[in-house]
């Protein structure tokens, strides 16, 4: 470890030592006893943050809002706790019907989907391995929130401008010289990154506009397409955790 | 809702809350609704959360999507491999500067840091969160957090010393009564 590296880690140590106990802290605190220039450097920004804390630790909440919280508070009533349709038998019962019926029909489909391929390895590899992760630029931004969102169910065609997200900053990628897009987003606390490439650009992949599941190194995966796009989505979660977005 | 629970998590997080609404918001009219909408949507919801203990990250996180869903979220995401290298070296902190800063000043010079960063930094100085918890709270990886650190720093020490220069020009912070409910 530099420097250089040593101080990108430490500002991220709190001045009031509640980070001392963390490992991540240690051989940049270590390397400040060592390097005298390096130890004086944190004395300072020590010095500099907690000046910080303690001054936006005076301001003080205005005056009657404790009271107009506690005032809200009493008069917005929970929301009713909605009975959930499992705890009724005969929907139980429906369920399992048609959920027996569901099972029997996938172990005879007759083609059942597996994703893989170029895009898929390298989408997990990256997923897996790449830590410089991000959606970026505003475009990305916006494609990034709509994916957040609990009612986005992904498994279709999503509003993308390919050309537009790749000239404002969406992380773009290399694959044998066609261009890959990734955005990465969070959801149920957990992490999803979906790759995003042009159809034209792998005519050999073939894709169905019907998600297919898989599960490589413990990451669940999910590809589909729609008429310009192939869409890889990638978690470390594995396939309980992509069930739930599809 | 036990009202005595309500009430405790109101004594324990509405100043904080209070804290980090402000330097999002910049106005202190807006950052006392912004905390009161907080308290009521955990009235509404939070009888969902049964251990208390994630209240405080509960409660600062739904201000922080509650801040963003005002003022439409996909306004502006400031990508920052487009923003170069954060500075090697930053200039040395005006620690006595600080020290004799007025509070308000210090917090209008954090309003002036990039959204982005300010989120993050506003958290950091106000060390109740780890950058871990950070991370969680504002769902963005480890790493961008640390890097938001970085140039929030920079651009608050830029910031502090533009207000030291103006100092005298500047209006003492003052704090705005909580708007009333109707």
């Amino acid at each position: 470890m530099n420097n250089v590296e040593a101080k990108f880690i430490l500002q991220g140590y709190r001045p009031n030592g509640a980070d001392a106990a963390d490992g991540t802290f240690a051989a940049a605190l270590d390397q400040t006893r060592r390097d005298p220039a390096l130890g004086v450097w944190f004395e300072r920004e020590q010095a500099f943050d907690r000046a910080l804390s303690a001054k936006l630790a005076q301001i003080a909440a205005p005056a009657g809002l404790r009271e107009s919280i506690l005032a809200g508070g009493r008069v917005t009533a929970p929301a009713p706790v909605a009975r959930g349709w499992w705890r009724h038998p005969a929907l139980m019962a429906a369920a399992a019907g048609v959920a027996v019926i569901f099972a029997t029909s996938l172990a005879f489909w007759p083609q059942r989907a597996v994703a893989s391929g170029p895009l898929v390895d390298f989408a997990v590899s990256d997923a897996l391995n790449d830590r410089t992760h991000g959606g970026h630029g505003p475009e990305a931004g916006a494609l990034q929130a709509m994916l957040r969102e609990p009612a986005t169910r992904l498994g279709a065609s999503l509003p993308v401008d390919f050309a537009t997200l790749r000239k404002t900053g969406c992380r773009t990628m290399n694959l044998e010289g066609r261009d890959v897009l990734e955005v990465c987003f969070k959801r149920n606390g957990t992490w999803f990154h979906c790759y995003i490439a042009r159809r034209s650009d792998f005519p050999a992949l073939v894709a169905s506009a019907r998600p297919m599941l898989a599960e490589r190194n413990g990451a669940g995966v999910a590809a589909w397409a729609d008429a310009t796009h192939l869409y890889v989505l990638v978690t470390p979660g594995g396939h309980a955790a992509m069930e739930k977005l599809l | 809702m036990a009202s005595d629970v309500f009430s405790q998590l109101v004594d324990a997080h509405y100043t904080p809350l209070f804290r980090f609404a402000l330097s999002l918001t910049k106005n202190s009219s807006d950052a006392g609704d912004l905390t009161q909408q907080t308290f009521f949507i955990w009235a509404k919801q939070g009888h969902a959360l049964r251990e208390l203990d994630k209240a405080k990250s509960w409660l600062f996180t739904t201000l922080y999507r509650e801040f963003l869903r005002g003022r439409r979220r996909a306004e502006r995401v400031t990508a920052l491999e487009d923003l170069g290298p954060v500075e090697a070296d930053p200039p040395a902190p005006a620690i006595d500067v600080v020290a004799g800063m007025d509070a308000g000043l210090v917090v209008e010079a954090l309003q002036e840091v990039d959204e982005v960063y300010r989120a993050p930094l506003t958290l950091f100085y106000m060390q109740d969160h780890s950058y871990k918890e950070i991370a969680d709270l504002l769902e963005v990886p480890i790493g961008t957090v640390m890097s938001r650190l970085s140039r929030g720093k920079t651009q608050l020490r830029a910031a502090l010393a533009r207000k030291e220069a103006g100092a005298a020009k500047v209006i003492p912070f003052q704090s705005f009564p909580a708007r009333k409910l109707s």
